[in-house]
């Protein structure tokens, strides 16, 4: 048997190989195995080695001062196994992906660099997760977010994605910062970055240490997950990436977010089991349920797929908050099991998320393959041009609306039976205002299921709403089978919850674990009856069989018929075209109207009339309507302004004469005199 | 591990739904008829529909794909399944240990999703407006469905049916006042699941009053009985939600025949009452228009609130 450690170090150099196999190799025809078969299994054995984890005994491994007065410090527990193993099985299936969709990359561009920079990404994410030392943690966070900078901008021809690049970069820095002042709080109570000395002396720090360590963590980590007003990076950088790179990143990297997010909350911070604790948890309520609300709001009407997908995993993040802070107010309640309940409901969604949004981006990076837009309005069609793409992003859709018999709806579920035993929190106030916290909740699962049957039905669906070239063709075969490998981890974790749900409770060290295959969940009420039971198997098996009954009934019942195929019932007009189709702008009508509050949504029509005076026979019609965007609007662009507003005034002492910087020399000097000598005083 | 018994009434009382599912719409179209001064056609007319259409050869459009195809399967097989979970007429079932009213609510939302994806593969402009208003009822109705059922469930403690039913039969009338309000709240999100008026118009091919009725226009033959003949349980499993949660006379605990037969019984009575009254309230209101209804749905959400701050205060 190989030890974990080696195990461990095997897949860091596997990846490491695989970056250099990237930079050694040339735009050959064997280039893009030869880049991404490393990653993969390297993948591969990542999802071994955390089970094994799972199953065993934590891995601790410290090297002391690899650097001058940092040691090397890796220590997997649970926690860090279950993200390494979401990490593991998307990346696996990216990997495999990649080699077929990186083929345009090739033509146009050097994919050398390209497979650099996906298997020093991948590393980093597991690196992340592994480290227990403060100053490493954040040298891979910030090998992370430097990769995935590099990795936004490959398609550095458009000034539009250096533009979103731009903004990532920016974004995820200000995030880094406020980790390094929430880990620096830390260090002036304990004087080391070890997250050991952290975790033993936590519990004693001030409390109003433990509250800012949280609220810098929160903020930091926050901005990597992208929570609603932080996430203004999100719907820019992952349009802009190549589509395998927006699936790593919105599956799993701002997963990363709301991984530090567990640590400092439950590990790191010193959280105490007191109702002095509760607002944390509520914080991350409010901030889940607005990022959720607001993420689909903006789903619902955008027409860019990627974009759609982006905004989606706002709403994604939402929800996995909002069970986060539910676990943490129930724990601050010693509320163990209902704590237990939320946590698993929350960490169960965070995986579930990981797989159909890395299937839907690259289902979302097969279209754009195929067709090379992705924009809705033009699409249209594909489902008889890509039957297998259309069917497993079908899976995609039908998992993240939440619907049955899919890993969304487990999840969700979870995550409503955790709002609903509430009640059994002893405070009034939080009492209702949670109860009223699963409206915004509520209305994301609904308008998530129309965003979802938007998005399914203008790309695949009824007519071409342009003109393709008529070559559009399936993706290859394995492009095919990674997405494959995430619709079947869907399917399967939606009929057999109980897997993703011992799993989270396994890597939590949780109280709850399901009895047997057929138990999903089994909730009791205070009178010891069933408050509520769930048995996906059991359901799938009902499905099934309701289905063979209903086709065998209608089979006798039904006389001999046949089935004729003839054009769509246009009133008896004629000539139906694809302009008189519904477009996903007209679609989502309605929901703009309803919130137009948010979108302040601005119509402009132009009509050109046959006769001036007659206002009602018009030649043609222009019709412009343009969403805003508020948090652009009137969050970013002030300070953004502001902060050029202010360095305008800083450059003019940049005068660029040699007489006037030696003053600024001699002045500094004379100040910095002038402080030492008073400062002795 | 339930009984063979248990689990074969559990299964006679989702035959007894799906049997009388037309009825209920025949009572409804003929209350409806009369109230119009019409005579009507009779009450068995959903059926003699049902078993026409299945004889009826099938028009399918050149533009639509599988999707269209299975989607009244999906519509009918995900309904179908929900009605397992309701207690019709005996409060124990041993598919509680199964599924709760979320399942129920997302196996709708299922059957939903299909319709509206059927709706726009045919690049029929009616189907992409029936499913562009779909899309805004259904996600607005989705938050006054969860907060009634939160009002319920921590009234009767749970989401599991049967617990909710039992409980809901062994309590005293009106000694849970916030009931009262989640039952409005109920009742509108009903009218609005099934495109009833003010919502929807069911006995229209208008293009301004369709909501559902524009989704399903392109089918026909059997695809369009599996259609219709849904439809009706969905509404049937609606109404025996609202009677048998908030009004739960007569409903049988135990399996001896003679209670059996008055649960029965008064089930029949009571849904067919209330089908009777939503059709007096569809021949009193007008279709409202599409961007008031959002004003409904409010007034439904606001009750659940009130509703939920009667109890925790």
């Amino acid at each position: 048997m190989i030890s974990d450690l080696v195990l461990f170090q095997v897949i860091v150099l596997l990846f490491l190989g695989g970056a250099m196999l990237g930079l050694a190799s040339r735009n050959g025809r064997f280039a893009r195995p030869i880049i991404f078969i490393p990653p993969m299994i390297g993948s591969a054995l990542a999802v071994l080695f955390s089970i094994d984890i799972l199953t065993g005994k934590p891995l601790s491994w410290i090297v002391p001062n690899m650097v001058p007065f940092f040691n090397l410090e890796v220590f997997v527990d649970g926690v860090s196994a279950f993200f390494m193993l979401m990490i593991g099985i998307v990346s696996f299936a990216v990997s495999l992906y990649s080699i077929g969709y990186s083929r345009e990359y090739q033509v146009t561009k050097r994919i050398s660099v390209f497979g650099f920079l996906f298997n020093v990404f991948v590393v980093s994410m597991l690196l992340v997760v592994s480290s227990n030392n403060g100053f490493f943690f954040l040298v891979f966070w910030e090998l992370m977010s430097l990769t995935s900078f590099f990795l936004v901008i490959y398609d550095h021809d458009k000034e539009e994605n250096i533009k979103s690049g731009m903004t990532y970069l920016v974004m995820t820095h200000f995030g880094t910062a406020f980790i390094f002042v929430s880990f620096l709080l830390g260090y002036l109570q304990t004087g080391s970055l070890s997250f050991d000395s952290l975790r033993n002396s936590s519990p004693s720090f001030p409390f109003l240490i433990k509250n800012l360590m949280f609220v810098f963590a929160f903020v930091g980590f926050g901005t990597k997950a992208g929570i609603v007003p932080l996430h203004t990076w999100l719907p820019k950088a992952h349009p802009s990436a190549p589509s395998n790179i927006s699936a790593l990143m919105s599956a799993v990297m701002i997963k990363m977010g709301i991984y530090g997010l567990v640590r400092i909350v439950f590990d790191l911070a010193g959280f105490g089991a007191t109702p002095d604790f509760a607002w944390w948890g509520m914080l991350m309520v409010v901030a889940g349920s607005a990022s959720a609300l607001i993420g689909v709001l903006y789903a619902i009407v955008e027409r860019d797929i990627k974009r759609v997908l982006a905004y989606s995993s706002i709403e994604n993040i939402g929800i996995i908050l909002i069970g986060l802070g539910l676990s943490v107010i129930f724990a601050s309640y010693h509320l163990a099991s209902l704590s237990a309940l939320a946590l698993v409901a929350s960490m169960f969604h965070t995986i579930n998320h990981a797989f159909f949004k890395g299937l839907l981006f690259m289902g979302a990076g097969s279209v754009v393959y195929a067709t090379h837009t992705k924009d809705m309005e033009k699409l249209g069609g594909l489902v008889r041009l890509m039957p297998w793409t259309s069917l497993l992003f079908l899976v995609g859709a039908i998992s993240i609306s939440g619907l049955p018999p899919f890993n969304g709806f487990v999840s969700e579920w979870l995550a409503l039976q955790a709002l609903l035993s509430s009640s059994q929190i002893p405070s009034t106030i939080l009492q209702i205002s949670i109860a009223f916290a699963s409206l915004p909740l509520a209305l994301t699962i609904g308008l998530a299921a129309g965003t979802f049957v938007r998005l399914f039905a203008m790309t695949f669906l009824s007519k071409a709403r342009s003109k393709f070239s008529l070559n559009i063709r399936e993706v290859s075969r394995n492009m095919i089978a990674g997405m494959a490998i995430l619709a079947s981890a869907c399917a399967l974790f939606g009929i057999v919850p109980s897997l993703g749900i011992s799993l989270s409770s396994t890597a939590f060290h949780l109280p709850y674990q399901p009895s047997s295959p057929f138990d999903a969940v089994s909730l009791q009420n205070a009178s010891g009856k069933s408050f509520a039971n769930l048995s996906m198997p059991v359901v799938a098996m009902m499905l099934s069989g309701m289905a063979l009954a209903v086709f065998g009934f209608i089979r006798v019942m039904s006389g001999k018929t046949t089935k004729t195929t003839y054009g769509t019932w246009d009133c008896g007009f004629g000539n139906l075209n694809e302009r008189m189709e519904y477009t996903a702008t007209s679609l989502s009508q309605p929901i703009r109207a309803v919130f137009k509050a948010l979108f302040k949504s601005h119509n402009e029509s132009d009509k050109e009339l046959y006769v001036r005076t007659n206002p009602y026979l018009v030649k043609s019609i222009i019709f412009k309507s343009s969403t805003r965007n508020i948090f652009e609007e009137n969050l970013y662009n002030p300070i953004v302004s502001s902060t050029i507003l202010v360095l305008d005034k800083i450059r003019k002492i940049q005068t660029g004469k040699i007489n006037s910087y030696l003053l600024y020399i001699m002045l500094t000097i004379i100040l910095l005199l002038l402080f030492v000598r008073l400062s002795h005083a | 591990m339930p009984s063979i018994p248990d689990i074969a009434i559990g299964i006679i009382q989702v035959l007894v739904i799906m049997a009388l599912a037309p009825l209920m719409t025949g009572i409804m179209r003929k209350t409806k008829a009369r109230t119009q001064k019409r005579m009507g056609a009779g009450l068995f007319q959903p059926y003699y529909d049902i078993v026409k259409l299945l004889h009826k050869d099938e028009v399918v459009s050149d533009q639509s794909s599988w999707i269209f195809r299975i989607s009244p399967w999906v519509n009918f097989v995900a309904i179908g399944t929900a009605a397992f979970f309701i207690p019709v007429f005996l409060t124990p079932s041993p598919f509680g240990l199964v599924g709760d009213l979320i399942l129920v609510v997302g196996l709708f939302a299922l059957a939903r999703f299909f319709t509206m994806l059927a709706g726009l593969d045919v690049s029929s402009t009616f189907g992409g407006l029936g499913s562009s208003r779909e899309m805004m009822i259904s996600a607005l109705l989705e938050p006054a469905i969860f907060l009634a059922i939160f009002v319920v469930a921590i009234t009767y403690g749970g989401t599991n049916l049967s617990t909710i039913v039992e409980a809901a039969a062994n309590s005293a009338l009106l000694s849970h006042p916030q009931l009262i309000f989640a039952a409005i709240a109920v009742f509108v999100v009903i009218l609005g699941e099934t495109g009833r008026l003010p919502f929807g118009n069911h006995s229209t091919h208008l293009e301004l009053t369709m909501m559902h009725e524009a989704m399903v226009l392109e089918y026909s033959g059997k695809s369009l009985a599996l259609v219709e003949w849904s439809q009706s349980i969905k509404q049937l499993v609606l109404f025996t939600l609202i009677a048998n949660i908030f009004v739960p006379w007569g409903i049988s605990s135990s399996i001896l025949p003679l209670a059996l037969g008055i649960g029965l019984l008064a089930f029949v009575i009571k849904v067919s009452t209330l089908a009777v009254g939503v059709a007096f309230l569809e021949s009193s209101v007008a279709k409202w228009r599409l961007f008031r209804l959002p004003d409904l749905v409010a007034i439904a959400i606001a009750s659940s609130m009130i509703g939920l701050v009667f109890y925790y205060l």
